[in-house]
């Protein structure tokens, strides 16, 4: 074990740099050339890290920047037409301080709307889920009824979710639980097909152990088929709920009451612009964020990385 | 002192005495293709006697792994059959470990997990300490405690290859059916497996029967007792059975200086190669 001497430089009882160095983001080292007093060197990776972050936070400032110029621009030559941004994020910003408030049926606050949504996207997803990736694991498996089912699947998948609302209403005598359907039968496709893709694709290798070692269903679907499949399996997740978050918006529309498509219309027919840009803004990033969220559990369930 | 003399000969006699444990019959094995039937190998005809090791040794794409893939249950044969312990094959089963090419070591468990769920798997009628005693015993029997929480992709290639065959050890097969086992290691990796793989067998009384496949004569000679080589492919046969009279255990520095070695080798040489020389090419 060799001690490092630390040489003192200029700034190394810096209150700032001493913080650093404790954290760890810097580290002191000593130099060996006896002309440089200076012994502090941040790690190298750390060092790239934040500089990577800072640069792409800034390239996205950057794209920031030119869409709200680019809107400036079209609002001033429509005179007025589209509301100009400064008066949008003035109208996002009353709908975020106040998220809470309830004043009876038709005016409610922007957090009230969002849950609503939520909570329909999450019924639907998760029925959807429930549904989707045993039947998925069943088309993976068996080549018969991936027969069976596959032509099926291919007519029904791209059938737009607007074309199921009438079905639902039919089926539920209730516009939310109708949109709750449509979010179920359009959010099903991607884990479906995903779930199937990755059981389907279980290497040789991996179901010979299985055959050699006398595994028992139970054990083949819990050791090596679901473990192979999951990173498949959220893939087919994360692909869902963004489905079932586009339509959300569309089934609320439709269905009235409550939720952020809701907001939109009501906001569109209240003739402020403003609150549906605001609206719009407010969907993207909640849209973001499932995504963010699904795809740092994909991350987590990659093995062997 | 005596009494154990006398068990062990006994143990002994009861070996040798034991009737052949696997019979391959007048094996054919063909897979269809689209330009129609492809015959692998044929007229097949193999005698095993309980604990004997033999390999089988042939040039590539001479069906030495369909064979054994035969054994083991993953391939039906076209014609005739596979009979271990007066059983036909019909499919794979716990009584044949399997030790696969590629080492078929499931990456999202540590060491000690791809082992025991083999063994959870064979030994059902075992506790669970019975079962974690057993998978202990075979990790450190190839070394690899210090590293049994560790995952296949964190371990070399030798290291994999150890738990591939602690696992097919540890759920106590009669047969052991090993596809070019060390074909993927170096040299040095090799020769250690070699001693590694005959000291398991050793644990069990020299009582499991291993068919193992490989294209390394020296490594046929230092672990068989019985060598098949096979003739080209495709429709391959059994071109000739050489045994390998070696005395156990043998010492991988002193056999080669042994004449039985050298006679061994330069037969087996004389089967696989034509050309031995550069003056043979002319």
């Amino acid at each position: 074990m060799k001690t490092t001497e630390l040489i003192s430089f200029p700034g190394r009882d810096n209150p700032l740099i001493r913080k650093l160095i404790l954290s760890g983001l810097l580290t002191e080292r000593k130099v060996a050339s006896s002309t440089s007093p200076a012994v502090v060197a941040v790690s190298k990776y750390t060092l790239r890290t934040i500089f990577q972050t800072l640069k792409s936070v800034f390239y996205s400032l950057i794209g920031f920047g030119l869409l709200l110029l680019f809107w400036e621009i079209v609002s001033r030559v429509t005179k007025g037409e589209l509301p100009t941004p400064a008066a949008t994020l003035t109208v996002l910003w009353s709908l975020l301080t106040n998220p809470f408030y309830d004043n009876g049926p038709n005016d409610k606050g922007i957090a009230i709307q969002l849950w609503a949504s939520m909570v329909r996207v999450f019924y639907g997803f998760g029925l959807g889920s429930l549904l989707a990736i045993p039947v998925g694991i069943l088309i993976g498996t068996s080549e018969t009824l991936k027969k069976i089912l596959y032509p099926i699947i291919q007519i029904l998948k791209p059938v737009s979710p607007l074309a199921w609302f009438p079905i639902g209403l039919v089926a539920f005598k209730s516009a939310p639980t109708a949109t709750i359907f449509i979010i179920f039968i359009t959010s099903l496709w991607p884990t479906l097909i995903n779930t199937a893709f990755g059981v389907a694709s279980i290497p040789a290798d991996h179901k010979n152990v299985a055959k050699a070692f006398g595994f028992s269903k139970t054990k083949y679907l819990f050791k090596i088929l679901l473990p192979y499949a999951l990173p498949h399996i959220i893939t087919g997740l994360r692909l869902s709920i963004g489905v079932a978050w586009l339509v959300i918006v569309a089934g609320e529309m439709l269905s009235g009451g409550t939720g952020i498509g809701f907001f939109v219309w009501d906001s569109w027919n209240g003739l402020s612009l403003e609150k549906v840009i605001s609206a719009i803004l407010i969907i993207g990033t909640v849209g973001l964020l499932f995504d963010k969220i699904f795809t740092y559990i994909e991350k987590l369930v990659t093995y062997g990385k | 002192m005596e009494n154990n003399v006398v068990v062990l000969e006994q143990e002994a006699a009861e070996n040798t005495s034991t009737a052949l444990s696997m019979q391959i019959r007048n094996l054919k094995i063909a897979f269809d293709t689209p330009k129609g039937e492809y015959v692998a190998v044929k007229n097949i005809n193999l005698q095993v006697k309980q604990g004997e090791i033999i390999s089988i040794i042939g040039h590539s794409g001479c069906g030495k792994s369909t064979i054994l893939n035969a054994i083991g249950g993953f391939i039906k044969p076209a014609k005739g059959e596979v009979v271990l312990n007066g059983k036909t094959v019909k499919g794979p089963g716990p009584d044949r470990g399997f030790v696969f090419q590629n080492y078929s070591l499931l990456p999202w468990m540590s060491v000690y997990k791809n082992i025991y769920e083999a063994v959870d798997s064979v030994l059902k009628e075992k506790t669970e300490a019975e079962k974690k005693a057993t998978v202990e015993l075979y990790i450190n029997a190839v070394g690899l405690t210090p590293h049994k929480d560790k995952y296949p992709s964190q371990i070399s290639g030798g290291m994999k290859q150890r738990v591939a065959i602690a696992r097919a050890f540890a759920i106590n097969p009669k047969f052991l059916l090993l596809d070019e086992p060390f074909g993927a290691l170096d040299a040095l990796t090799k020769g250690t497996m070699h001693v590694e793989l005959l000291k398991l067998w050793n644990m069990d009384n020299r009582s499991k029967t291993i068919v193992m496949v490989t294209h390394d004569i020296e490594e046929a000679i230092f672990l068989s007792d019985r060598i098949v080589v096979m003739n080209d492919g495709p429709a391959a046969t059994i071109r000739e059975i050489v045994p390998v009279n070696l005395p156990r255990p043998r010492n991988k520095k002193e056999i080669v200086h042994q004449e039985e070695y050298m006679r061994t080798r330069d037969r087996l040489i004389g089967l696989l190669m034509d050309k031995v020389s550069i003056e043979d090419f002319k």
